[in-house]
């Protein structure tokens, strides 16, 4: 028996878009035994090692769960995980293109508007999941000569996440934070859905941040994430610079410079 | 922290941590799931930080995948020993199956073929895990629904050879054994006498979900009656034998964990306080 042969054969049994062909040949190293085939007990494990899956997507797009429906959300689960199966040891890390898998599908090209609240609640787990680190002081800033100033650095923090939708799809997600389901009609009747948002997600310490960005707030954060030195900030921005550093330091969405 | 095992602790999930750290429930010891803590900085290995701070700990990982025929992942690895560092668990544990091939991970734990060049294959690579970490692993069995036709040797006999082969210790599920035996029509007890005791550093009790063809190892039922008779004569045959309460899905309230925790203790308590 080869080792390396029976493994392969298994995990594309176990991830296949041939799934009945592939179950024969991973069958082919497995026992009959009482009521169950060889390729009943080999789709036990596909079922698990999908079950595990599905429930890691499920618990990181909730609110896609809801917008799409349990079980067509579950049978998309499937096709993803045959076409798109994990790469890592790392669980936290599988999902992050079901976005752009939920909108090649053809069933919700009408509803494309779910894709940024796909986005939306990648862009949370990947906030969730980044390191911490030190917050600058500030005030140091005010010892520099402008020389130095100049040449200054800023960072969001690891865990910022910028997105733009072509929805209000913070809105929607807001409104299925309720368990209850008048509230969440009531609420969904309420949003202009087609408004174009700017969002940013970050960390502080234990807690998970969201807020709306104006147009002008995201692109100096995307110029500052890019490394732009605060003479590029002050030529792209001009008059406005000093405003939109000051409240990005003051909402914790610039945590440091160098 | 004081590291030392003994009794009956329960497996540490997320939802319950807040509660944990804030009441400080008298809890032997924990389990953790290394798996979610391995991102050096996050705020989940700050929570677990800080539970190390009043709790004795135990590292349980999933993703050694000790019996694939890829290489061991040198950055799992790394970042396994990083966390130990941090934590300092009385001990690590992972499986004794595959999980991972050619880079595709399937998060799921499959049994090996039964064979001796298994055992070599799985032992070897025990052992190079144990140098990297620098202390020993404690090695568990899987549930399983499936035999390989190659197989040449009973469950027992292929766990015991493993962890001769690789000196390593030994964490036996009693749900798995219990689940595997009604799978594939074995005596519990004849798994139970064959294990080497002086091996043995743990014991997982679970719950099981019955689909009528087979036994389903679901982690989300309190344990099973005849798991807990079964308990019962593991600890008559491999004396005590410290003991977790794991519990992954439908994760209840921590008063429902603790409950099944001193279910144990009790039964711990009757047959021989662990030492």
């Amino acid at each position: 028996m080869d080792l390396t042969q029976l493994q392969q054969d298994f995990a594309q049994a176990l991830f296949s878009t041939n799934t009945k062909a592939d179950v024969a040949a991973a069958s082919g190293y497995v026992q009959a035994q009482g009521e169950l085939s060889a390729a009943q007990r080999v789709g036990i494990y596909r079922n698990s090692a999908h079950g595990i899956l599905s429930q890691h997507l499920a618990a990181l797009y909730p609110v896609c769960r809801q917008l799409i429906g349990e079980q067509r959300f579950d049978l998309l689960c499937d096709v993803f995980i045959d076409q798109q199966p994990p790469g890592t040891p790392y669980l936290p890390e599988f999902g992050a293109t079901f976005a752009d898998f939920l909108k090649q599908h053809e069933a919700l090209k009408t509803l494309s508007w779910i894709v940024d609240v796909a986005r939306l609640e990648w862009a949370r787990h990947v906030a969730w999941h980044k390191a911490n680190q030190a917050v600058s002081d500030f005030a140091q800033l005010a010892h520099l000569d402008e020389q130095q100033q100049a040449a200054l650095c800023f960072s969001l923090p690891q865990s910022a996440q910028l997105l733009h939708c072509c929805v209000a799809a913070d809105e929607v997600w807001l409104a299925h934070q309720s368990s209850d389901i008048q509230q969440v009609s009531a609420q969904l009747a309420n949003i202009q859905l087609e408004n174009e948002t700017y969002l940013i997600i970050w960390r502080q310490g234990r807690r998970l941040q969201q807020s709306r960005l104006t147009l002008a707030q995201w692109q100096f954060l995307q110029a500052v994430q890019q490394g732009v030195t605060l003479e590029g900030l002050s030529s792209e921005f001009q008059a406005e610079v000093a405003t939109l550093l000051a409240s990005a330091v003051q909402q914790g969405w610039v945590s440091s410079f160098i | 922290m004081n590291q030392t095992i003994s009794g009956c602790g329960i497996g540490l999930r997320f939802s319950h941590i807040e509660q944990i750290l804030a009441e400080r429930p008298a809890i032997p010891w924990l389990e953790v799931l290394s798996d979610n803590y391995l991102v050096e900085g996050s705020v989940q290995q700050d929570y677990l930080l800080e539970v190390a701070e009043h709790y004795p700990l135990v590292m349980h990982c999933v993703g050694l995948s000790l019996g694939s025929v890829d290489p061991l992942n040198q950055d799992y690895l790394k970042r396994l020993k990083a966390l130990a560092d941090q934590v300092n668990p009385a001990w690590i544990s992972d499986h004794l199956c595959w999980s991972a091939v050619h880079g595709m991970h399937t998060h799921d734990l499959i049994p090996l073929p039964y064979t001796q060049a298994t055992i070599e294959h799985v032992a070897t690579r025990i052992q190079q895990a144990q140098e990297f970490l620098g202390r020993e692993l404690i090695i568990e069995n899987v549930s399983s629904y499936l035999q390989y036709k190659d197989s040449v040797m009973p469950e027992w006999a292929f766990f015991s050879e493993v962890a001769a082969a690789a000196d390593c210790g030994m964490l036996l599920d009693i749900n798995n054994i219990y689940v595997s035996a009604r799978n594939h029509a074995f005596e519990a007890e004849d798994y139970l006498s064959a294990i080497p005791a002086e091996r043995v550093r743990q014991l997982h009790l679970a719950g099981f979900e019955d689909r009528g063809t087979h036994l389903l190892d679901t982690h989300g039922y309190p344990v099973s009656e005849p798991v807990w008779t079964l308990y019962e004569t593991a600890l008559q045959t491999l004396g005590p034998v410290p003991t977790l309460i794991e519990w992954d899905n439908n994760i209840p309230s921590l008063a429902v964990l603790l409950a099944e925790a001193e279910k144990a203790t009790s039964i711990l308590d009757r047959i021989g306080k662990v030492a």
